[in-house]
């Protein structure tokens, strides 16, 4: 096991200063949830654990120039807890309410679970269909990422060595509504086979707008852009909607693994948009 | 008679409880010496392989590493266990292993060297400074595959190790005579323990030269093995057996004890050695799947004709128990019903497998599988209504099986089987997505030990002078309660509180061996010891007691602290009384007593046609669930839980057991398989390897019968590895139910669900994918 | 927190059952063998990898997995153990419940059980029995099946154990 250091910055400035120095040797901690395990099965070889926990330039949940804004450093916990959500983003608080178990959810974080960039990420499709950004920072200055351009392959992103996310934030929803559907092994803590999420903006059933984001089906999380194409302007039915689910089996390369086959994932994934589709128009099961 | 008793059939919070409650207890991991030393263990990470060069210099020189032992250091490296009750032509009548590879690795995770180390970093750093080179042999995975001569031999020059039969009457002439026959081959899973403690233990030497194991064991007379291995006496081998965290059959053969006796006796220091979660996966034996080929038989109205079943359990790379797990599943495969004409031939097949063994339902359980989705398939097919089908069918008391053993205690399984149905109350609703299914299963499970093997249990029970009690009993605990249910037996005879007994349990050279904490055995066997031990010293007080009231001592009683007059409750003596003159008198009030199971001859050739097994508890579960048609997602809904358990110690302990069964055998139906592809272990911790959380498993409804049959304490049966076996069955036919199709591979995932609908669907309407 | 001395180890100070403890961790030293290291062995290691509960601590009111949190990320924090809840003479409502109720076999998973469900009622006093399985569903027990933990934690919650 390689060497490793413990540090705790005070200042988001004193952060930037050390990852500036440091670059990927420096890990941030977070919630913290993750690196253990990593340690300990060997993929990490040293460096320094960095807790910003300390870090108040990456706290809080705020409502900023028509956007929801929540700081690296929230736990998810916070974010279902916090009224200004619970108000504003319900969606959103619904799909995290489903996020791993109470425990985890008291030491993950979204920025977390984003640069951690697995492709079964559960925060990201919920995030991606309310076309959500990540703000970062840098000895270098800040940068604004869109989250749809953040993931470049399965635990892989756009992150510079010496760079940071300081916040996530998405604008306001403003009109439609959102649907969740995850894949699990079993009810209770589960990673997902696959999931999706999609936001629609739909008068009587007839679709104005759709944003449909998928999980566990490809190499990162990603915006269904043939599906949802598909979608739009459709006035859906039950079986519209099962029809129309079938193009997304064109947009995804799943692939085996322990939890399941490519198959599976490939021929289960329409039945998923379906479901997360009718659930944004209210229609009933 | 059952009303009067005092403390026996009554819900008891157990002492142990409270101290669990507190966090007070001190499990195998918790416990240290000064001086420690802490183990790890180096594993082979091949499947079938020869060890062609083994360096552990660098790991030896790393400061702070104290030992290093491989096969050369071990006295006795090779252990060979007779197979009793094997006469034909199989493989290995003896169960060859080896402690460390010396040359030959069978299986991937194999341990080959042990270290002991200052701390636990440095014995993790050694591990990764051992140097292998291996040379691949061939290897062999699925058990049909190894059953074939040409296939690579894992030991000896037979890959079957044990075969057992059934025969009974014609089945040529009974099926010629069914109205219906059902056909399917079977599959059930490789299922990991999971307990949530995993392997832990300490050993010293002591100050009079004793190695001393102190360890979460199943089985205190490891000491023997241990003693074995070293090439030292068995006096001089001690195990101090802690209470478990979890056991299921897990602890139950060699884990970490006589590894860790090695590295103590090797150092002269102490040494802690605790399996890590992906130790537990890849280090230690499973449940055998099994493949189970099952044709059933029946007429119109309902009568079973004839029964065939080939069954193949996979053995993994080592013997072990395998062939015991055998005869369960051999004598259990017709299920707890009379069938005239029975036809089972039943393999087990080394592999390169994991190696399995015992495991909470010891091979009985996968006959559930098979047996129960038969009757459920006969049911529909004869349009006849599964318990109607199942009632016809069912062993009574006095019924002699298809494996020639009467049945001698009372068998409930109509009124278990509708208990639990009924319990479900009002089907849910579902809706144009979720199909609600429902379905049960019955079961049968033997109690106690095979009967020639002779198993004995002992207890030696002290009245003290104040009327409190000592019980001293080998019996470990794994968190079944065996030590409260040995409390509440003494507390019962004797007339005594709970809290005025305390148990000492689970040291092999302190209390007196009670045998094995395994094939449900605990309260049948230790329960009887404690109480003849307990009836032993009721005597000596009673027959001093009828000399100081003047009357015979049979109609004497202990009841509330005193010595009593059972036809005159008002005329007694208090019990501290006649315990202070029975010590004036040199007649201490204690005994040693040992219960012994009655013996029948050994099975005397491979189609079982003699006694095996005590006695059998009988029961049922039923389950209703929700079934998503466009994922296969599965949803339980409710669950029922109904068994004759003769006479519950325990209420409470009873429901807990029948409850737990519900969800391990659950997670057996639906969610649980160590996978290994090609030798490799895939699914070694518990991010992988998926058990149900309190999500999975719902409001559960335990109905307790008590039939008062049971060969056990007043009357009792076992429960422990009975309320495991219906469950997973109970789900598969729920699952029929649900979305009228059987599903026979177990557990019955999302996706094979899934996929099973399409292929019913394209089927159906004959439509090209 | 101290500076890194010679031997690759801080100085770090967490506050446990209310009591301040003193040591020395590497960087990578977790909360969960910080704490048994000292003899704090009421907290359980089941997984080291976060996937049980058996490690389960109250930190700063939230119920957290000790093996999967480092040592030094719980400086400064107050962590309660199951040994906080009661003793012998003096029995938590919860744990007397779970006693009475049988919520526990081996025991192994209650010390993390408990926590999770005294961090549950402390934030939600009356949580239905769908709260409550949500609650514990970080915690795997493998001998109960779980049916008895949610009665005796709802028996809680109802005031039985006032």
């Amino acid at each position: 096991m390689g060497e490793f250091r413990f540090f705790r910055p005070t200042e988001l400035k004193e952060l930037l200063d050390f990852k500036a120095r440091e670059g990927s040797r420096a890990r941030i901690l977070d919630g913290g949830s993750n690196v253990l395990v990593y340690i300990n099965e060997g993929s990490i070889a040293g460096g320094t654990l960095v807790d910003v926990k300390s870090l108040d330039a990456i706290k809080g949940i705020a409502e900023r120039d028509g956007r929801l804004e929540i700081g690296a450093g929230e736990l998810i916990a916070d974010v279902i807890d916090s009224e200004l959500i619970k108000k504003k983003a319900p969606f959103l608080r619904e799909a995290l309410q489903k996020f791993a178990n109470p425990l985890v959810r008291n030491m993950a974080t979204l920025a977390g679970n984003i640069a951690d960039s697995s492709p079964i990420g559960d925060t990201i499709p919920p995030l991606l269909v309310l076309e959500a950004e990540v703000v970062t920072a840098s000895a270098n200055g800040e940068r604004v990422i869109a989250l749809e351009e953040f993931f470049t392959g399965p635990g892989q992103n756009v992150l510079e060595e010496q760079e940071v996310i300081c916040k996530v934030r998405f604008p306001l929803p403003a009109g439609g509504k959102g649907g969740h559907v995850k894949l699990g092994l079993r009810r209770g803590t589960s990673c997902s086979v696959a999931s999706v999420a999609v936001w629609a903006v739909a008068d009587k059933n007839t679709v104005k707008d759709i944003r449909i984001a998928l999980g566990g089906v490809a190499p990162t999380a990603l915006r269904a852009r043939k599906s949802e194409a598909a979608f739009k302007g459709q006035s859906l039915d039950w079986d519209r909607i099962e029809e129309l689910s079938q193009r997304v089996m064109e947009e995804i390369s799943p692939i085996t693994d322990v939890r399941a086959s490519a198959e599976y994932r490939k021929k289960v994934c329409p039945a998923l948009l379906a479901k997360a589709v009718r659930q944004a128009l209210g229609m009933e099961e | 008679m059952k009303d009067s008793y005092s403390v026996i059939g009554t819900r008891i919070a157990g002492m142990d409880e409270k101290d669990k409650a507190l966090g007070n207890v001190v499990f195998a991991e918790d416990f240290t010496l000064p001086g420690m030393l802490h183990g790890k263990v180096f594993r082979a990470t091949k499947a079938s392989a020869r060890i062609k060069g083994l360096d552990v210099s660098k790991a030896r020189a790393l400061p702070g590493v104290v030992c290093v032992l491989t096969a050369e250091d071990v006295p006795n490296n090779e252990s060979v266990k007779n197979v009793v009750g094997q006469t034909t032509e199989v493989g290995l009548l003896e169960a060859k292993h080896q402690v460390l590879v010396r040359e030959r690795v069978r299986y991937w995770g194999e341990a080959i060297a042990l270290i002991a180390a200052e701390s636990p970093v440095i014995a993790r750093d050694a591990l990764k400074l051992i140097e292998v080179e291996y040379e691949d042999l061939p290897a062999v995975f699925d058990p049909l595959e190894a059953m074939k001569p040409e296939a690579p031999k894992i030991h000896g020059n037979n890959n079957v190790i044990a075969s057992w039969k059934l025969r009974k009457g014609d089945v040529e002439k009974g099926f010629a005579q069914a109205d219906a026959i059902v056909e399917n081959t079977y599959r059930t899973p490789r299922q990991e323990h999971a307990h949530i403690e995993p392997e832990s233990g300490v050993a010293w030497i002591d100050d009079m030269g004793v190695i001393n194991v102190r360890y979460a064991a199943q089985v205190i007379e490891h000491y023997r093995d241990i003693a074995t291995v070293l090439g030292v006496p068995e006096s001089r081998v001690r195990v101090i057996g802690t209470l478990m965290g979890g056991g299921f059959g897990g602890k139950e053969d060699v884990t970490v004890e006589v590894f860790l006796a090695l590295m103590a006796w090797k150092t002269g220091l102490p040494v802690k050695l605790t399996f890590t979660r992906e130790e537990m996966g890849y280090g230690r034996h499973k449940r055998h799947p099994y493949v189970l080929k099952y044709k059933t038989g029946a007429t119109k109205d309902g009568k079973l004709v004839a029964m065939e079943a080939q069954i193949v359990s996979d053995a993994g790379a080592y013997v072990y128990l395998s062939p015991w797990v055998l005869i369960y599943s051999t004598v259990h495969s017709t299920g707890p019903y009379l069938i005239p004409n029975v036809k089972v031939d039943a393999n087990s097949v080394l592999t390169n497998n994991i190696m399995t063994s015992a495991f909470r339902g010891f091979g009985g359980m996968q006959a559930v599988a098979a047996y129960e989705a038969q009757m459920d398939d006969l049911a529909e097919k004869l349009g006849m209504d599964p318990i109607e089908l199942r009632a016809k069918n069912f062993l009574k008391k006095g019924d002699i099986t298809a494996s020639y053993q009467e049945i001698t205690s009372e068998v409930w399984l109509e009124k278990c089987a509708r208990a639990a149905v009924d319990a479900l109350g009002p089907k849910s609703k579902g809706g144009k997505t979720k199909k609600i299914g429902r379905g049960f299963a019955c079961a049968w499970q033997s109690y106690g030990r095979m009967t020639y093997l002779h198993d004995t249990s002992n207890c030696w029970v002290n009245l003290e002078m104040d009327g409190s009690a000592v019980v001293r009993t080998g019996i470990p605990d794994l968190g079944g309660g065996q030590r409260e249910s040995v409390r509440a037996v003494a507390a019962e005879v004797l007339g005594l509180n709970i809290e005025e007994i305390h148990v000492i349990s689970t040291d092999s050279q302190v209390t007196p061996l009670s045998g094995t904490v395994t094939a449900t055995r605990a309260l049948y066997m230790s329960g009887n010891a404690t109480k003849l031990a307990s009836e032993n010293v009721k005597r000596i007080i009673t027959e001093k007691a009828a000399e100081i009231l003047g009357v015979a001592a049979e109609k004497l009683d202990l009841k509330d602290h005193r010595v009593v007059v059972l036809d005159d409750p008002k005329r007694s003596m208090p019990l501290v009384e006649a315990i202070k003159q029975c010590h004036f008198e040199g007649k201490v009030p204690q005994s040693l007593a040992t219960f012994r199971a009655p013996f029948t001859e050994p099975i005397s050739s491979d189609v079982i046609k003699d006694p095996v097994f005590p006695d059998f508890t009988f029961g049922a579960q039923a389950a209703e669930l929700e079934v998503d048609t466009e994922t296969g997602e599965v949803k339980v809904l409710k669950w029922a839980t109904a068994y004759d358990i003769g006479q519950a110690i325990n209420v409470n302990r009873v429901e807990g057991q029948m409850e737990g069964g519900v969800a391990q055998g659950l997670g057996f139906g639906l969610m649980e398989d160590y996978l290994e592809v090609k030798g490799v272990p895939w699914t070694w911790n518990l991010h992988d390897y998926i058990i149900p959380t309190s999500k999975d498993v719902p409001d559960i409804k335990s109905i307790v019968l008590e039939s008062g049959s049971g060969k056990g304490p007043f009357g009792a049966k076992g429960i422990g590895e009975p309320a495991i076996s219906a469950a997973g069955p109970a789900a598969a036919n729920a699952i029929k139910d649900a979305i009228g199709v059987r599903i026979t591979h177990l557990p019955i995932t999302a996706e094979r669900i899934f996929f099973a609908l399409r292929e019913a669907r394209l089927k159906a309407d004959g439509s090209v994918e | 927190m101290g500076a890194r001395n010679e031997n690759g180890l801080y100085e770090l100070c967490i506050t446990v059952n209310d009591r301040e403890i003193r040591g020395k961790v590497r960087a990578e030293t977790s909360l969960l063998d910080f704490l048994r290291d000292n003899n704090f062995t009421e907290v359980k290691r089941g997984c080291d990898t976060g996937d049980c509960g058996a490690c389960t601590v109250v930190k700063d009111g939230r119920a957290i997995l000790s093996c999967i949190t480092l040592a030094l990320q719980a400086e400064g924090s107050k962590i309660y153990t199951v040994k906080s809840l009661g003793s012998w003479d003096k029995m938590h409502p919860l744990q007397q419940a779970f006693v009475d109720y049988e919520a526990l076999q081996c025991g192994f998973c209650t010390p993390g059980m408990l926590m999770s469900a005294k961090a549950l009622l402390d934030a939600n006093p009356k949580p239905t029995r769908e709260e409550i399985r949500e609650a514990i569903s970080g915690n795997l027990c493998r001998c109960t099946g779980y049916q008895k933990i949610v009665d005796a934690i709802e028996a809680v919650a109802r005031g039985e154990y006032r």
